[in-house]
């Protein structure tokens, strides 16, 4: 309906000014405070690319970003895969089914820094229940969060724990939107179990799919919480993701410069995954 | 798995199997937390080192953990969290469907355009953005208020893309008809709309509490007085190894984790229902 410009943007004023002083200021705040540098006497200083020029120097930048992208790649398609395998399984109205349910998203409700205080005390090498149970079974304790190879796989492991249930309720409502007459048109023709799910359930999900595996992205590459509660980055840089390191320059270093020249990276390569991510599913659209 | 025409037992057992499975990975670490929290400090761990029966099963049941936490400092973490989340969905749930309901309802210049941005929004999370906007907040004098809590929180393009989309399935005839009769917009938002719209309501004051009432590092960085400390802050601080009262902690944990599970147990038909209808799906 076409009404005076006036009425639209009166309704849309609150959330509009909302967005636009806390979302896309923050951007431009990043960008251009990401090329001053605060020198000695505490001027800001005009540094050009100064600050991503020295980021691109420094090893230890190099190496957070190494373990971002790892963390990334691994994290994300598990995440979904798992999720959808969640959401399949209770999909189908049968007993008990709400209690698994309800189960799986029961660890949705810790956020995230909880899940890393309740995990880091299940994960200790000498009192922790996990290493107890291990050891009960015959296996030998392992260091998790102190190790430098587990440490990684230890963060991917606790938040898909938390994460996965969240992203099994979109994909749910994804397959409770496909409609009931599709499957039995494809049972006529035969179409069951596997096939079925090929040639049907999965292109049909395409959509949920790509929001939960862009937004998945969008938040695991900001992981944060569970390193500064735990690992501190180490053991040696092994679980240094970005994030912390924007936290840690802002704040431990004083150097606003360089942790805003972080957060530029961050948004810039958040945005490449996206951009990525969504063609990837657009080219296979006929699938 | 195959479904529909009634599957058969055999095609069950596995699959009740890996449900088992994967509850017992979901829900031990709870039941072992809330557990704990009722136990006194040093039987915490004698339990758990050695597996019994007695690491499942509390032998001695106390509750001065929780009495413990409610003398100190939590309460105020607890008051703090509970007016920045409750602040947020009152402000969120009008800024936003209001939002929502002009994308929904009218035609003005740069529609598309403004939508695509809000879209953009609420793919490009928060968290991206709290450096940046800590340097904003303390330019405004804003740092360790309830202002630098709530504000940043309300606008919220996932919650206008929701309302948008139940708005826009409102049949057109009825807002016609309410516009013949002389409503004016704010009274069809208000008197139509909104009232149809209980389970979108319901979802998005669901995910802006939870939103809040888990939000970490922004309250870290922005308000990180003990005046203004929230409880995700306050129960990280205390999770320091070598002196942590782990009975204590895991109580926190435990009121913590119960007001976000509650609503969400409530709303959660809900919750599933509008994502489905918002082709969110």
């Amino acid at each position: 309906m076409r009404e005076r410009a006036i009425v639209p943007f009166a309704f849309l004023a609150l959330a509009l000014i909302g967005l636009a002083v806390f979302r896309v200021v923050p951007i431009f705040i990043a960008g251009i405070g990401s090329l001053f540098s605060v020198s000695l006497m505490g001027d800001r200083v005009f540094v050009g690319l100064g600050n991503h020029l020295s980021l691109f120097a420094d090893p230890g930048f190099w190496q957070s970003l190494r373990v971002t992208l790892i963390f990334n790649l691994l994290i994300n398609p598990i995440q979904v895969v798992l999720a959808f395998i969640l959401a399949m399984l209770v999909f189908r109205p049968s007993p008990g089914i709400v209690f698994f349910r309800t189960a799986f998203f029961m660890p949705m409700t810790f956020s995230i820094a909880l899940t890393a205080v309740l995990w880091s005390i299940l994960l200790d090498p000498s009192l922790g229940l996990v290493n107890s149970i291990l050891a009960e079974l015959g296996f030998e304790r392992q260091p998790f969060f102190r190790s430098q190879n587990q440490a990684l796989g230890t963060m991917i492991f606790i938040a898909t724990w938390k994460g996965v249930g969240y992203w099994m309720l979109f994909l749910l409502a994804g397959l409770n939107g496909i409609p009931k007459d599709v499957y039995e048109a494809a049972a006529l023709d035969g179409a069951l179990g596997w096939r079925r799910f090929v040639n049907i359930t999965l292109p049909l999900m395409r959509r949920p799919l790509v929001f939960v595996l862009v937004a998945d992205t969008a938040i695991n590459f900001l992981f944060f919480a569970p390193v500064y509660i735990i690992t501190n980055g180490g053991p040696s840089e092994a679980t240094n993701l970005l994030m912390f390191q924007a936290y840690q320059s802002a704040f431990a270093y004083l150097n606003m410069g360089r942790s805003l020249a972080i957060s530029t990276i961050i948004l810039l390569v958040i945005a490449i995954f996206a951009v990525i991510e969504f063609r990837f599913f657009r080219e296979r659209k006929d699938v | 798995m195959n479904g529909y025409a009634g599957a058969k037992w055999s095609g069950e057992v596995p699959r009740y199997g890996l449900l088992i499975a994967i509850a017992v990975v979901q829900l031990l670490p709870i039941v072992w937390m809330i557990i704990s929290s009722f136990r006194p400090a040093d039987e915490i761990f004698r339990h758990t080192s050695e597996i019994s029966w007695r690491t499942f099963f509390p032998t001695t049941v106390t509750f001065d953990n929780y009495l413990a936490l409610l003398s100190g400092d939590f309460p105020v973490a607890v008051r703090n969290s509970l007016i920045v989340a409750g602040a947020t969905v009152a402000i969120g749930v009008v800024v936003n469907s209001l939002a929502g309901f002009a994308f929904a309802v009218f035609d003005f210049p740069f529609k598309r355009t403004l939508f695509v941005l809000v879209l953009a929004s609420f793919m490009m999370p928060f968290e991206a953005l709290v450096i940046p906007l800590y340097t904003l907040v303390r330019a405004l004098g804003w740092t360790d208020s309830f202002k630098a809590l709530i504000l940043p929180e309300v606008a919220n393009g996932l919650v206008i893309f929701l309302f948008r989309q139940f708005f826009a399935a409102i049949p057109r005839e009825i807002i016609e008809a309410a516009r013949m009769d002389g409503a004016s917009w704010l009274q069809i938002y208000w008197r139509i709309a909104m009232p149809l719209s209980g389970a979108t309501v319901a979802t998005a004051a669901l995910m802006i509490f939870i939103l809040q009432w888990d939000a970490f590092f922004w309250p870290l960085v922005a308000a990180s007085s003990p005046d203004y400390v929230v409880v995700q802050v306050a129960i990280a601080r205390n999770a320091d190894f070598e002196q942590a009262n782990w009975g204590q902690m895991f109580a926190a944990t435990t009121m913590a984790v119960s007001v976000a599970l509650i609503p969400f147990i409530l709303f959660q038909r809900f919750y599933v229902r509008t994502l489905t209808q918002s082709g969110l799906k």
